[in-house]
């Protein structure tokens, strides 16, 4: 079997029990977050945001509106480059 | 802004004589332990609820089986999982998780799972590695921000 196909079955496989998949053990099993998993890179880019601007700030007073600016600075990008490359993928 | 920097001075002052190697093993082994130790809390506090929260939500997205550890202490072997390079900047933790479990039988998670829990953690030490290293040039009395770094060179 081809690495394609081989793919496209896992993939179907998935797909079919992903509704039978019960989540009853955090921490050993992995949460099922087969849609929406783009909203699992908010909290990210916020821990990035926050550690950074600590780092980087000389009072820990401006870090609050300072990692605010780099969070919306950076999901702005990431947005902008989702809208390019899919913009790419669709025209060639 | 002054008072600022003379409380950021203050520190470095204070702690000159805190070795920056002790200053880093904390820093490493305790996310913001390094900052702990050289008595800058709320920072310290800040990075360390910051780095500690997303190891553990990259632990609940891909399950435990996310910190895959070498079988041997070797380069080929660490070529063979180099997540964990970066997964182990996160000190105690990644210890911890890879003691804990070793030898176990987990459910491996797949796709996107996979990927974001992985990426959770390596983020972390790598998140651990930024602060370690900010945590050891304020223990070398160096300037660390932009506003510093400008100071010492006016007064160079």
């Amino acid at each position: 079997m081809g690495t394609l196909p081989y793919l496209l079955s896992v993939s179907r496989l998935l797909a079919e029990n992903a509704p039978g998949y019960t989540y009853n053990r955090p921490f050993v099993q992995p949460i099922p977050l087969w849609d929406h998993w783009y909203l699992w890179l908010l909290p990210l880019c916020a821990a990035v945001a926050i550690v950074y601007k600590s780092v980087r700030c000389d009072s820990m007073r401006k870090v609050p509106r300072e990692a605010t600016s780099i969070f919306v600075m950076i999901v702005g990008g990431l947005i902008l480059c989702a809208v390019l490359l899919s913009g790419l993928s669709y025209w060639f | 802004m002054s008072d600022e920097r003379g409380q950021n001075q203050m520190h470095h002052g204070a702690h000159g004589a805190l070795p920056a190697l002790i200053v880093g093993a904390a820093a490493w082994l305790v996310p913001g332990g390094g900052h702990l130790l050289l008595g800058q809390r709320s920072r310290g506090l800040t990075i360390m609820a910051s780095i500690v929260c997303l190891f553990i939500l990259g632990l609940l997205i891909g399950g435990v089986s996310v910190i895959d550890s070498p079988a041997a202490v070797s380069w080929s072997a660490l070529q063979q999982k180099p997540w964990y390079v970066v997964q182990a900047l996160g000190g105690l933790m990644t210890i911890f998780t890879t003691v804990a479990t070793n030898g176990h039988t987990l459910p491996v998670s797949h796709a996107r799972s996979w990927e974001i829990g992985t990426l959770y953690t390596a983020v972390a030490g790598m998140l651990n590695l930024l602060a370690l290293i900010d945590a050891c040039a304020r223990a070398a009395g160096e300037p660390t921000s932009p506003a510093s770094v400008d100071q010492a060179g006016k007064q160079a």
